[in-house]
C-alpha cells in the first residue's frame, strides 16, 4: 500500500489524533509550563539586575576607563621599587615551590596509608580518605585566612596553606596511582622474600615515583599563579605588593606587578614542562 | 618461630594432601608428592589445572586452604614473618610474564634477589655491598646479559627478561626453582635459552627445578620427572617414557593434539 499526503482526508487526522495524542506535538498543558518556566526566568533576571543596580554600570565605566589609561602609562618607570616588587616576586615563586615541596614531602608516605593495596584495612582507609577530602575541600585561601591570623601577614602563611591543601591534593593522587600499579612487577619482589616494607620500596615506588614526580611539578606551576592570591589576602609575596598599590591608586605599577606575574608564570610552565616530559617518558 | 633447616639440607620436600580452593573451584585438589634434592620435574597439564596454583603454594605466595608442605621434616605451612620470607628466598620463582620492576634497570631488578637478607635501611637507599654486585654482575655475565646491566628492565627483549629473572632467582641463593610457564611467552629460539639456563643451573648449581610447561615435547627433552596435572588433581608422576595415550588423555583430555 502506498501513501500519499493527498490522501489524508480530515477525517483521518481527527482518528490519529485519537489513537496518537503525542505525535502532534505538545499538549497545552506542556506548552503553558515551558512558557511559565521561561518567563519566571527572564523575570527573575530582570529583578536582579535592579537588585544590584546594574545602573552602576554606566556611571562606573568611566573610572573603570580611567584606571586602564593609569594602567597603560609608564613614565615612572624609573621611579618604580623594582626591587621591593621583583623581590615579591621571587618570594611568591618560592612560597609555590617550599609549599608543594613540603606537601609532596607528606603526601608521599600519607599516599601509601591511604591506598588499597597496602592497607587493605577498609576503616583504617576510610579515615584517611576523608582526611584528604578535608584537606582538600578547603580552599586554598581560606587556610591562607586562618593561616595569616595565626602566624601574622607573611610568606609562612601563604607556605602552610599551600602545603594543608596540596598534601590533601597530592596523598590522593599518590594514593591512586599506587593502587594502579602493576601487581604482577611486586609479586616478583614478594616471591623473593622480601619484606613488606622491600616490597614497597622496590616494587611499588619505583612505578610510582615518576607520577608524583610529574604530580608535584604541576603542583608548583599552579600554585605560582594562585599563590598570587595568596598575597592579596596578606600571605606574602607579589600579591600583598597587589594589593597595597591598588589601595593608593598606584595603577601603573599594578599593571607592571601583573606582567611581572605573566612572565614568572609562563617561565615555570615552560621549565616544569620540559622537566615532566624528561621524567615521565 | 621453627627453625628452618639450613639451605643446603632442604633434600626432600613433601606436598601432603595440599589443597587450594578459590569460591566453589578447587585449582589444586590433595596433592600429595615428594620431590628429592637436585631433581628437574615437568610440570604439564592444561590451562586451569592447578600447575600455577601448586608452584604458588610452594613458595607461599598462596595460602592453602588445606594439606601440608614439609621440608626436612619442618612444617612449611605453618611458618610467619620473617621465616616465611626466608622459605620465599629458598624457593625462587620465575613467572611466564617475568614479574621484573619495568622502571628498575637490569642491575638493581637481579639484585632484589638480595632483599631477603638486608636491613630496611639498606634497602631504602638501595646499599647493596660490593660483593653482592660483584655476584649480580657475574650472574648476568653468566646469561651473556652484562652489558645491558644498566638498562632499564623494559627495554629488553621477552628472553633477555626471563634470563634477568633467573639472573635474580639465583641471586637469592636458593634451594629450588620454581619456574611458572617460564617460556609461554616467548619465540622458540629464546625459549629453548631460557630453558637450556634451567637445566645448566639444575646440572652445575645443584638447584631443584620444578618447571610448568604448555608443550609437552619440552618437558620430555628436559625433564628425567613428569607430573601431570587435570583438574587441579595429580594424575601422572613418572618419567617421561611412562606417557602413553591413555595418560596423555587423561592429563589433556580431547585437546592432546593442541599440546605438542
Amino acid at each position: 500500500m502506498s501513501l500519499h499526503l493527498a490522501d489524508i482526508a480530515p477525517t483521518d487526522i481527527a482518528a490519529q489524533r485519537i489513537r496518537t495524542p503525542t505525535a502532534f506535538g505538545p499538549g497545552t498543558g506542556t506548552k503553558v509550563l515551558r512558557w511559565a518556566v521561561v518567563l519566571l526566568a527572564a523575570g527573575y533576571f530582570g529583578y536582579l539586575l535592579w537588585l544590584f543596580e546594574f545602573g552602576k554600570l554606566f556611571t562606573g565605566l568611566p573610572r573603570l576607563w580611567t584606571i586602564v589609561r593609569l594602567m597603560l602609562d609608564w613614565t615612572g618607570f624609573a621611579d618604580w621599587d623594582h626591587a621591593e616588587l621583583l623581590r615579591s616576586m621571587l618570594e611568591t615563586v618560592a612560597m609555590a615551590y617550599l609549599g608543594s615541596m613540603l606537601a609532596f614531602a607528606f603526601a608521599l608516605p600519607l599516599g601509601f596509608l591511604g591506598a588499597r593495596n597496602v592497607i587493605p584495612a577498609r576503616v583504617f582507609r576510610f579515615i584517611t580518605r576523608r582526611l584528604f577530602d578535608g584537606m582538600r575541600g578547603v580552599d586554598q585561601l581560606i587556610w591562607a585566612l586562618v593561616f595569616v591570623r595565626a602566624m601574622g601577614l607573611g610568606p609562612i602563611a601563604g607556605i602552610l596553606a599551600i602545603c594543608v591543601a596540596d598534601t590533601g591534593v597530592l596523598s590522593k593522587l599518590f594514593a591512586e596511582a599506587i593502587e594502579n600499579t602493576d601487581r604482577k612487577q611486586t609479586e616478583g619482589v614478594t616471591a623473593t622474600g622480601a619484606s613488606f616494607f622491600a616490597v614497597l620500596r622496590m616494587g611499588v615506588l619505583p612505578q610510582v615515583l615518576p607520577v608524583t614526580i610529574g604530580q608535584t611539578l604541576y603542583q608548583i606551576e599552579s600554585n605560582s599563579r594562585e599563590a598570587t592570591i595568596l598575597g592579596l589576602v596578606g600571605a606574602g609575596g607579589i600579591g600583598l605588593r597587589l594589593s597595597e598599590r591598588i589601595q593608593i591608586n598606584a595603577w601603573d605599577q599594578v599593571a607592571y606587578a601583573i606582567v611581572l606575574i605573566l612572565i614568572a608564570v609562563a617561565l615555570i610552565d615552560t621549565v616544569s614542562r620540559w622537566l615532566r616530559m624528561r621524567l615521565i617518558g | 618461630m621453627t627453625p628452618l633447616p639450613p639451605n643446603d639440607r632442604i633434600f626432600v620436600l613433601q606436598l601432603v594432601q595440599l589443597s587450594r580452593r578459590f569460591g566453589d573451584t578447587l585449582a589444586v585438589a590433595g596433592a600429595d608428592l615428594t620431590i628429592v634434592r637436585g631433581e628437574m620435574v615437568g610440570i604439564i597439564g592444561r590451562s586451569g589445572a592447578g600447575k600455577s596454583t601448586l608452584l604458588r603454594l610452594i613458595n607461599r605466595l598462596i595460602e592453602p586452604s588445606s594439606g601440608r608442605i614439609v621440608a626436612d621434616g619442618v612444617d612449611v605451612t605453618a611458618l610467619r614473618g620473617a621465616a616465611l620470607r626466608a622459605w620465599r628466598a629458598r624457593t625462587a620463582m620465575i613467572f611466564q610474564q617475568f614479574n621484573l620492576v619495568n622502571r628498575l634497570d637490569v642491575l638493581t631488578n637481579v639484585l632484589c634477589g638480595r632483599l631477603n637478607h638486608m636491613s630496611a635501611w639498606r634497602v631504602l637507599f638501595k646499599r647493596f655491598t660490593p660483593a653482592e654486585r660483584v655476584l649480580a654482575i657475574r650472574t648476568l655475565d653468566r646469561f651473556g646479559l652484562a652489558e645491558v646491566a644498566l638498562k632499564r628492565a623494559d627495554a629488553l627483549s621477552g628472553g633477555q627478561q626471563q634470563r634477568v629473572a633467573i639472573a635474580r632467582a639465583l641471586l637469592q641463593e636458593p634451594a629450588m626453582l620454581l619456574a611458572d610457564e617460564p617460556i609461554s611467552s616467548l619465540d622458540p629460539v629464546n625459549a629453548k635459552a631460557v630453558m637450556d639456563a634451567l637445566l645448566d643451573i639444575n646440572r652445575t648449581d645443584g638447584i631443584t627445578v620444578l618447571v610448568n610447561l604448555h608443550t609437552l615435547d619440552t618437558a620430555r627433552a628436559y625433564c628425567r620427572r613428569i607430573i601431570g596435572m587435570s583438574a587441579g588433581r595429580i594424575v601422572f608422576d613418572g618419567p617421561p617414557e611412562g606417557l602413553t595415550e591413555d595418560v596423555l588423555h587423561a592429563i589433556y583430555g580431547d585437546d592432546v593434539a593442541e599440546h605438542p
